[in-house]
């Protein structure tokens, strides 16, 4: 014990150093805590992610704010660390943050019980809980884009649509062996059972660099499709190794974690036909990105490399922060300055078909339904760009819902 | 001077033999003993919850390692599944209705008992083959808990931390989360450096040095490695029991991962291996270094004088903390205790210059 209030008294002091700089509140900025992963797992999408949020919000605060009011994001490394993302977590909310996006899975998971608490907002797109679109049991989380459970229904009725059916297909799951590659096995199988089809699931070990003993079991089962389920550097081994295993590239179907990077890392060639779902558009063909061009980019107020503007998980970033600002401007609207954790949730629980001028599926979102919708696309690798083969849809819906109210009910009982 | 001796004359073996024999060194202990259990009401709950809480129970944790790593001598790079252990094994308990103290003595004994058995390849096996083992133990603890709904909790493979009862008081609150940190953090601390001058202490510092020296003067290498395994194993299961409740309030198996079986190693060896205020040291260098270089570099960039890239910025506070762990280990290999000590020892004869250790 000895030496330890010391140290203590130093750490408080540095850090109280530290922040002098940093805070200054006034009533007319609204302050989003984007506090994520850029060190550590997280790395292959945060900054591509974090840069399109703030450019964002950049635009917004150029363009003059809302109502008067702008915004600051308050950026933060985690390293994927829960302590570490609770103390960034605290110390945000101190400086009056109303709003938290953490990218991170297990940083999410264990702040859910603070924000519900707190009554801040924490946006948790495309990762954490997908039970939190139930907004009755976790009225301060918004998934607010398509959850996994979603992304594998989807992927289903993309091949059931478009693909010739369903009916007696043999389907391989591939998937990173962790909580998340196999998040929508239990989907899937209830789809099977309805389409009359077989789904089979094969793990790999973590990180995912090495795969080759699972893809020769994939090959024994001659699958028709296979669906990827990983992220980051085990995607592009996934797609070689299955081409590598004799699957069409027209045949392998991922979920959303697929972008640019890893089609060049496949080889732009080798990747051409690779479906992937899509929950927003890439490219900047869309009035929001020539505004972001015009007023962020070009005068070189962007938050990075230029060259990342347009790519997946920018967009996903800039459709972050609008449906964010979206809610945020109801809230406003309707209940007056100052903002808070409340009245942005239930601002943001009154946006409906906000679509950002087609670069996004329409989303609604309502006190019951935090996902908005489930919608997506599937896209394909044309050998430069990912280009959309099918409209903004959403499939069994009653299904993920099951699982959506199957887990929020644990939840609610395990508190 | 300021460790003053003179007058301090021990006529009984009790006063001799006391953990802390100085005045001063009592003085020290029970000034920060006090200082910690007035906490809640000096520092805001920022400070409270962030910094100090996964301090005291991060501390108790690499007490419980630095009992099996410092004093035994046996290498573990799987502390992190011990943890989880106990982590599941207690939430799991109490929604089953046992009470919370039974659920956290039930969490030791199932981290004691696993962890007794990877212990005994100990038995066989030294350094890096032990680390092996030990890391063996990580990842098919890990496995067994993503691939086994009934422990993970389902598809979201998270668990809440239901309310609970401490001797009667309600486990609700910063304040009463943080006593409860703390209440184990002593605990744990009295505990190490009471085996520390213990018979069983002295037995497993013998192993440690040279197994079979220790045979030769009649202790069983055989079973003070067990007991080892066993104690360090139910402090560690206890310590991820707490961390479960009074910090995280749910778990998921990222928590307890090889990167944090890493971090404990780290905070050992950064510490001092063996020592106890090291395990303090080791763990607030480990747990807070980086969050306080994060936040210094971002107030840095806030204020104007760094204008980098945002993901250099993000890598700065990696680099200068590797940077200081180079340092430390270059300048002063014993780890972050022995600077404590060293400085200890100079005000110990100060104003003069030698001492007789």
């Amino acid at each position: 014990m000895k030496g330890f209030m010391k140290g203590l008294i130093g750490a408080a002091t540095m850090a109280a150093v530290g922040f002098t700089g940093a805070a200054s509140a006034d009533n007319n900025t609204i302050k989003f805590a984007l506090l994520q992963d850029f060190t550590a797992v997280y790395t292959f999408v945060t900054d591509e992610y974090n840069q399109g949020q703030r450019d964002y919000l950049r635009l917004i605060n150029e363009e003059g704010g809302i109502h008067g009011h702008t915004f600051e994001a308050i950026v933060r490394d985690t390293g994927n660390e829960p302590q570490r993302g609770i103390e960034g977590y605290n110390r945000a909310r101190r400086e009056g943050a109303v709003l938290v996006d953490f990218l991170s899975t297990p940083v999410s998971r264990a702040a859910v019980t603070r924000v519900l608490e707190d009554e801040v907002v924490m946006i948790t797109v495309l990762h954490g809980r997908g039970d939190a679109s139930d907004g009755q049991t976790f009225p301060f989380v918004f998934p607010m884009m398509a959850t996994y459970w979603s992304q594998a229904a989807l992927l289903l009725d993309y091949i059931d649509q478009e693909r010739g059916g369903l009916e007696g297909k043999r389907i391989a799951h591939v998937y990173i062996d962790s909580p998340f590659g196999r998040e929508p096995v239990p989907v899937m199988r209830e789809i099977a059972e309805r389409k009359g089809f077989e789904v089979r699931t094969f793990a790999y070990p973590s990180p995912g660099n090495e795969q080759s003993a699972t893809w020769s079991d994939v090959r024994r089962f001659r699958p028709d499709f296979v669906v990827l389920w990983g992220a980051g550097g085990g995607q592009a081994v996934s797609v070689r190794e299955a081409i590598r295993n004799g699957i069409p590239q027209e045949n392998i179907l991922s979920v959303v974690w697929m972008a640019e990077t890893d089609a060049r890392t496949i080889g732009t060639e080798l990747a051409t036909g690779i479906k992937r779902f899509e929950a927003v558009a890439t490219g900047t063909d869309y009035p929001v990105m020539q505004r972001l061009m015009e007023k962020v980019i070009e005068p070189g107020h962007g938050a990075g490399d230029p060259a990342n503007v347009g790519t997946t998980y920018y967009n996903i970033g800039v459709a972050s922060m609008a449906v964010a600002v979206e809610g945020a401007r109801i809230a406003l609207e309707e209940f007056g300055p100052p903002l808070t954790g409340d009245k942005l949730r239930q601002g943001m629980e009154m946006i409906e078909n906000f679509d950002l001028d087609g670069m996004m599926p329409p989303i609604t979102l309502t006190p019951e339904d935090h996902q908005g919708g489930g919608y997506g696309r599937v896209s394909t690798w044309n050998g430069e760009a990912w280009e959309a083969v099918t409209d903004w849809f959403n499939a069994y819906q009653d299904i993920v819902w099951e699982e959506i109210e199957k887990d929020a009910a644990g939840f609610r009982e395990g508190r | 001077m300021f460790y003053r001796q003179s007058g301090v004359h021990h006529t009984r073996y009790q006063t001799a033999r006391r953990l802390w024999p100085l005045p001063t060194d009592q003085g020290i202990v029970w000034l920060l003993l006090a200082l910690a259990v007035a906490a809640p009401l000096y520092l805001s709950d920022l400070y409270l919850t962030s910094y100090l809480l996964p301090w005291l129970i991060w501390s108790a944790a690499a007490l419980s390692l630095t009992l099996l790593m410092g004093i035994a001598g046996q290498l573990h790079f799987g502390f992190a599944a011990v943890m989880a252990i106990g982590a599941y094994t207690s939430i799991h308990l109490t929604r089953a209705g046992v009470p919370f103290e039974l659920a956290l003595i039930g969490a030791g004994l199932m981290a004691a008992g696993i962890g007794c058995i990877f212990g005994a390849a100990a038995l066989r096996v030294k350094g890096l083959y032990l680390v092996m083992a030990t890391l063996a133990m990580q990842y098919l603890v890990d496995w067994t808990i993503i691939n086994v709904p009934a422990i993970s909790g389902g598809a979201q493979a998270t668990l809440q931390t239901p309310d609970v009862r401490f001797l009667f008081v309600p486990l609700r609150g910063d304040a009463m989360l943080y006593y409860g940190a703390l209440l184990w953090a002593v605990i744990v601390t009295l505990l190490v450096l009471n085996i520390k001058r213990t018979s069983f202490g002295r037995a497993l510092v013998a192993v440690r040095d040279k197994d079979f020296a220790a045979s030769v003067i009649g202790v069983n290498p055989f079973k003070f490695k067990l007991l080892a395994f066993f104690a360090s194993s139910f402090l560690g299961g206890v310590s991820g029991a707490v961390l479960a409740f009074c910090y995280y309030q749910a778990v998921t198996p990222e928590q307890f991962g090889f990167n944090v079986s890493i971090q404990l190693v780290a905070m050992v060896l950064v510490g001092g291996l063996g020592s106890v205020i090291g395990a303090y040291l080791g763990a607030g260098f480990v747990l807070l270094v980086p969050i306080i270089l994060t936040n210094l570099v971002a107030g840095a960039a806030a204020a104007g004088w760094l204008s980098v890239s945002s993901n250099l910025l993000a890598h700065i506070p990696l680099m200068v903390y590797g940077g200081l762990i180079i340092g430390f280990i270059l300048f002063e290999p014993l780890g972050l205790a022995k600077i404590y000590d060293n400085l200890r020892k100079y005000f110990l004869v100060w104003p003069f210059r030698h001492t007789q250790s």
